[in-house]
């Protein structure tokens, strides 16, 4: 693993151990009782069209990411749902993966962005990926499951450090950027279980990170754009 | 975003002096600290661009101000509107000026250099703009591929509305109410047709696993 991935693991550990008691900053998304809140409804008008580029293309390249992330869970419950060992653990992240799509549905609608015209291209990559290599097995499963949660939590860090320059005074930033720190912490704990779940066991593991973690860049520059 | 003020001039003058460099030259008179003279064809080259291209901004002009106009007509209204009056909206817009639309249009269609002889983007990113503005107006949650292709029917259903409006200007408001009717019926088919279709696929899958095949 990099060196960047595995200080980003301890930082993700240090505050999941602080924030175990506090409510997720996803929860104002789902709760019902806070459907009408200005944090959730409204975007930020004072923004100058350079900074409102940073964040259209950066929600969406984080829900493509989410599609995508969704229909690799799929394609691997598919093929490996049925085995008692490994498919619980998939739909438990799959799981996770629903709640970070709904969120990241909402904020698209909130803040106006225009999806990825990859929006198809990405369901059928994701569920090719899931689908090949849970055929590989079940260890090649969880290591596609490690490189692409890599790429992932990385790309969430850039955002954030990239979102640290938006200057509005509006609620919705502060809560846009906590809520991306909570999925890549979540991200990070999926890399965390493919890793415990022999993920560097898989078949030319190495060569199997490279592949899919170059695809996973090459996807996200693309739907930055498209 | 708003138009600089020489342009916002010059679209309060296209009900009466049509897209024309005349309109540009005397939008300078009407400035809050007027000039004594119209604007020179150098200056308005200088601001606007040569030929008709200085016409073709003040097409943008126009229309971009036709969005703004639709956009604060809905502002502080506290019952959110639907998009058939939002595309209305839009097309009132275009009475004032109805009669120098065909010629702006042809303006923002025919091209600078000589290749290629008709350029139908212009056309088609207005249409597509007034659709975003409506869908965004009218509060729409549309997601991934429903979004384009929402914002697709819209522009279609507008382009020919306003097409329409071009040549017969009273029917234009049922023509629109028409289209939208038949887009949403339409719509509602094609989703019973996917649901009959994926009813059928699964009693089919179900028959085929239970053959025994596999």
């Amino acid at each position: 693993m990099t060196l960047g991935a595995r200080t980003l693991r301890s930082l993700a550990q240090s505050r999941r151990y602080l924030s175990t008691t506090r409510t997720l900053p996803s929860a104002q998304y789902t709760d019902p009782t806070k459907r009408h809140d200005i944090a959730i409804v409204s975007t930020p008008e004072d923004l100058p069209p350079s900074e409102r580029h940073v964040l259209d293309s950066a929600l969406r390249v984080d829900q493509a990411g989410e599609v995508a992330a969704n229909w690799i869970y799929r394609g691997q419950m598919a093929v490996l749902g049925r085995d008692p060992n490994t498919g619980p653990i998939i739909q438990d992240m799959w799981d996770q993966e629903k709640k970070h799509i709904a969120v990241m549905n909402q904020m698209q609608v909130q803040h106006q962005v225009r999806p990825t015209v990859l929006w198809e291209v990405a369901k059928v990559a994701g569920f090719g990926l899931g689908a090949v290599t849970a055929l590989m097995g079940k260890e090649a499963a969880m290591a596609c499951t490690e490189a692409v949660e890599t790429v992932i939590g990385e790309h969430y860090d850039d955002q954030l450090r990239e979102m640290e320059g938006l200057s509005t005074s509006h609620p919705s930033i502060p809560l846009l950027k906590d809520v991306i720190r909570e999925f890549r912490d979540d991200e990070l704990e999926h890399l965390d279980t493919a890793v415990e779940n022999h993920s560097q066991r898989a078949p030319a593991h190495a060569l199997l990170s490279t592949v899919v973690g170059a695809g996973c860049k090459v996807a996200i520059e693309l739907c930055k754009r498209f | 975003m708003a138009s600089p003020p020489l342009l916002r001039a010059a679209c309060a003058l296209v009900p009466t002096h049509g897209f024309t460099r005349r309109a540009l030259a005397l939008s300078a008179l009407s400035l809050p600290q007027p000039h004594e003279q119209p604007l020179s064809d150098t200056a308005i080259n200088a601001l606007f661009g040569e030929g008709d291209d200085a016409r073709r901004t003040l097409a943008d002009a126009w229309l971009e101000n036709a969005r703004e106009e639709v956009r604060g007509r809905f502002q502080g209204r506290a019952q959110v509107p639907r998009v058939n009056e939002v595309l209305e909206a839009r097309l009132e817009a275009n009475e004032p000026v109805l009669r120098h639309l065909p010629e702006a249009f042809a303006l923002l269609a025919s091209p600078t250099y000589p290749l290629p002889p008709l350029d139908p983007r212009p056309g088609l990113k207005h249409a597509f703009k007034v659709a975003d503005d409506a869908c965004r107006i009218a509060g729409e949650a549309t997601i991934g591929t429903d979004w384009y292709v929402r914002r697709g029917t819209l522009a279609a259903i507008y382009a020919a509305a306003e097409l329409h409006q071009l040549t017969s200007p009273t029917t234009a408001y049922a023509f629109l109410d028409t289209l939208l009717a038949a887009s949403a019926t339409a719509k509602s088919s094609l989703d019973d047709v996917g649901t009959f279709a994926n009813y059928i696929a699964r009693s089919w899958a179900g028959i085929v696993r239970s053959s025994g095949v596999f």
